[in-house]
């Protein structure tokens, strides 16, 4: 899951996107509302943490134009100011959740699952296919009852094309959500990883399929006919 | 004895004199009640004598004096007075009459004691046609003063009454009339004093006079000094706990990495990093409190007198370690002491506030001069530095507290140089900021040179 952080703090930013890349979120960082839009357009986002008090355009102004263009990214607001009035605000601007600093990571990660677990439509915090589990709350992989051990970018491969099991992923989309800012995004990569997911997934339920000129499908046996 | 009532002082004020005019007027007019039954009394003597002498007659050629009852009568006024007469022949031979009864001066009555009684004299004297040498004769009457002093009461009562009537409508007056004009001061006591009344508003009390408008405006303009210190107090208070929040969050974010970081090097930097942020925390917290500690009228002014020059030193001292670390060539520039009057602790502060701001924008490698002298009789700590500097629009907002250039990379507080404005104006200084004489930043602070001791 590729999510990308708003926040001026340098140092905050830092050490929030060191945490969350620990626990295999793909995470980009900007630091001035200006660059929000550029960052959009530049991957594909699964959720955005945005601060409030940002030099250039503030978060609330970042937020409303984001709405504005009808983009449904959910949006964790994360602001120093705790009053009431700014967070009914934040949350009529069309924010999905409001959490006011300073905060335990621990619960921005669990309101992270929440709003992914919701853009997805799932109520449940597992995610199976076949053997093949993920549990959103550890964020860990498990075939069959053994702990599945995968890279940072394996992890991301993986995830997404779970969360979107029986249905096509292409290289692009793939692409647009393992890759940072920092990273050369390096589509003849993702056949390598791709490929390497198939050989931890040999002797499952579950299968990488190839799709010529389409991308891949996760897909497991109970679904072929 | 100090009257604190306004209404006992007003009451005084008006009733004392009041009564002293009427205590004037009442002698007066006791000294015209005297006269009037003087005159009254003198007409009836003179009445009666004349009524006698009228009746002394030569009667077969012998001189008859008959008393007409009527003379005595007429001093018959229920008083019980003594009537004294007599009569007597002009060789001075009493023809009827009380004896040794004292003469009164010819035309003029007077007063004198005669068997115990004071009396009211008159002497008449008369010619009687035929009497030969014995005329012309003298009559005397005297009257006791019973009857006399009694009139005099009656027409002095009279008056007395008057006036203590007049004083004291007058003193019922003053008092209603300072009741009612006393009343919007009660009415403003009141407002002040109503529990319901905790936000300081303005209080406006219907019905006040010219007089004690200018009290009522002068409370609410304090009232509302009063609020806007509030007011300022509680955006502190705010802002304060606002950029708290941030280095908090991050304190809790480089924890929670830390913990669950295996690969020992990473746990250790992330550990690094959490004590300096601790640290920066710690210099936050001090600041605010260095800069509610320079609000006035929340510290005791002090006066102390204190060497700039050796307080600079011992801050270069302290922050020697910092520069060399990151290679800063950190220098002092002085030629002795300059001694300044102020609070010293703050100056201090304020010294720390400068050169801490000074490392913080010089890149590595760069220079940072601190500089004292004196000039015009005033002190002047001069601190460049071979930052980015500010540019010349920034350079009023970089004194407002929590304020940062927009794009401020370094991550200071924002209050370092609203600390110095504040203590360097306490101690009626002066502070300003110019370009450096290479490039970054001179701050220059003026402060008035104590006089030798």
């Amino acid at each position: 899951m590729r999510l990308l952080l708003v926040e001026d703090n340098r140092e905050l930013a830092d050490w929030l996107s060191k945490t969350l890349r620990q626990a295999s979120y793909v995470v980009d960082v900007v630091h001035d509302g200006e660059d929000v839009e550029h960052a959009l357009a530049a991957g594909e986002h699964a959720l955005i943490i945005l601060d409030l008090a940002l030099p250039g355009m503030s978060g609330m102004e970042v937020l409303k134009r984001l709405r504005a263009r009808g983009n449904p990214v959910p949006v964790i607001v994360l602001t120093a100011n705790a009053s009431l009035d700014g967070r009914v605000k934040g949350l009529n601007e069309g924010a999905d959740d409001y959490l006011a600093k300073p905060f335990q990571i621990e619960e921005l990660e669990a309101r992270i699952r929440v709003q992914l677990r919701r853009a997805n439509d799932r109520t449940a915090p597992v995610i199976a296919c076949g053997d093949l589990v993920f549990d959103t709350n550890t964020r860990l992989f498990t075939l069959g009852p053994e702990p599945l051990s995968l890279t940072p970018r394996e992890h991301a491969v993986l995830e997404q094309l779970l969360v979107k099991a029986g249905r096509t992923v292409s290289k692009a989309q793939l692409s647009a959500a393992i890759y940072d800012f920092d990273t050369d995004a390096d589509p003849s990569a993702i056949e390598i990883y791709v490929h390497r997911l198939r050989k931890k997934l040999e002797g499952s339920r579950v299968q990488i399929a190839t799709l010529r000129g389409l991308g891949y499908l996760l897909r497991h046996d109970d679904l072929t006919p | 004895m100090r009257i604190n009532s306004l209404r006992l002082q007003l009451l005084a004020w008006v009733v004392l004199p009041l009564v002293g005019l009427a205590t004037i007027n009442l002698w007066t007019s006791h000294r015209n009640a005297l006269a009037t039954a003087d005159l009254v009394t003198d007409r009836m003597l003179m009445g009666s004598a004349r009524a006698i002498a009228e009746r002394v007659a030569v009667a077969d050629g012998v001189l008859d004096a008959t008393i007409p009852p009527a003379a005595i009568e007429m001093f018959d006024t229920g008083d019980q007075d003594s009537v004294y007469y007599h009569v007597k022949t002009a060789g001075g031979r009493l023809l009827t009459g009380y004896p040794n009864l004292p003469e009164a001066p010819k035309s003029s009555s007077t007063e004198a004691s005669y068997r115990d009684h004071r009396l009211r004299l008159l002497t008449f004297s008369h010619t009687v046609v035929g009497a030969g040498n014995d005329s012309p004769i003298t009559v005397t009457v005297g009257v006791s003063l019973a009857g006399h002093d009694a009139m005099v009461r009656r027409l002095w009562f009279g008056a007395f009454a008057q006036q203590l009537a007049l004083v004291a409508i007058a003193g019922l007056f003053v008092l209603l009339g300072l009741h009612r004009g006393l009343a919007p001061l009660i009415r403003l006591r009141d407002a002040v004093r109503s529990p319901s009344r905790s936000d300081l508003d303005p209080v406006e009390v219907a019905g006040a006079q010219n007089e004690i408008r200018p009290l009522i405006d002068a409370l609410n303009a304090y009232m509302a000094r009063v609020r806007a210190q509030m007011a300022a107090q509680r955006r502190f208070i705010a802002n304060a706990a606002h950029q708290l929040r941030t280095p908090l969050a991050l304190l809790s974010t480089q924890a929670s990495y830390a913990l669950r970081e295996t690969a020992s090097d990473q746990r250790q930097e992330a550990l690094v990093a959490l004590q300096a942020s601790s640290g920066k925390l710690a210099r936050l917290a001090e600041q605010l409190l260095t800069l509610s500690r320079a609000e006035p009228g929340s510290r005791r002014p002090r006066a102390d007198r204190i060497d700039l020059t050796e307080a600079a030193r011992h801050v270069l001292e302290a922050q020697a370690p910092a520069a060399i670390k990151r290679g800063i060539d950190l220098g002092l520039d002085e030629t002795g002491p300059v001694p300044v009057i102020g609070d010293g602790t703050m100056l201090r502060e304020m010294i720390v506030n400068l050169v801490d701001n000074a490392l913080r924008y010089t890149p590595a490698g760069g220079t940072v001069t601190v500089k004292l002298a004196t000039l015009d009789s005033q002190a002047v700590l001069t601190v460049c530095d071979d930052g980015p500097g500010i540019p010349p629009e920034e350079r009023e907002h970089v004194f407002e507290r929590f304020y940062r250039l927009p794009g401020a990379a370094e991550d200071g507080s924002g209050l370092g140089l609203a600390i110095v404005r504040e203590v360097v104006e306490n101690a009626g200084g002066s502070v300003t900021l110019a370009d450096g004489a290479a490039r970054g930043l001179m701050v220059e602070v003026r402060l008035p040179l104590a006089a030798d001791s």
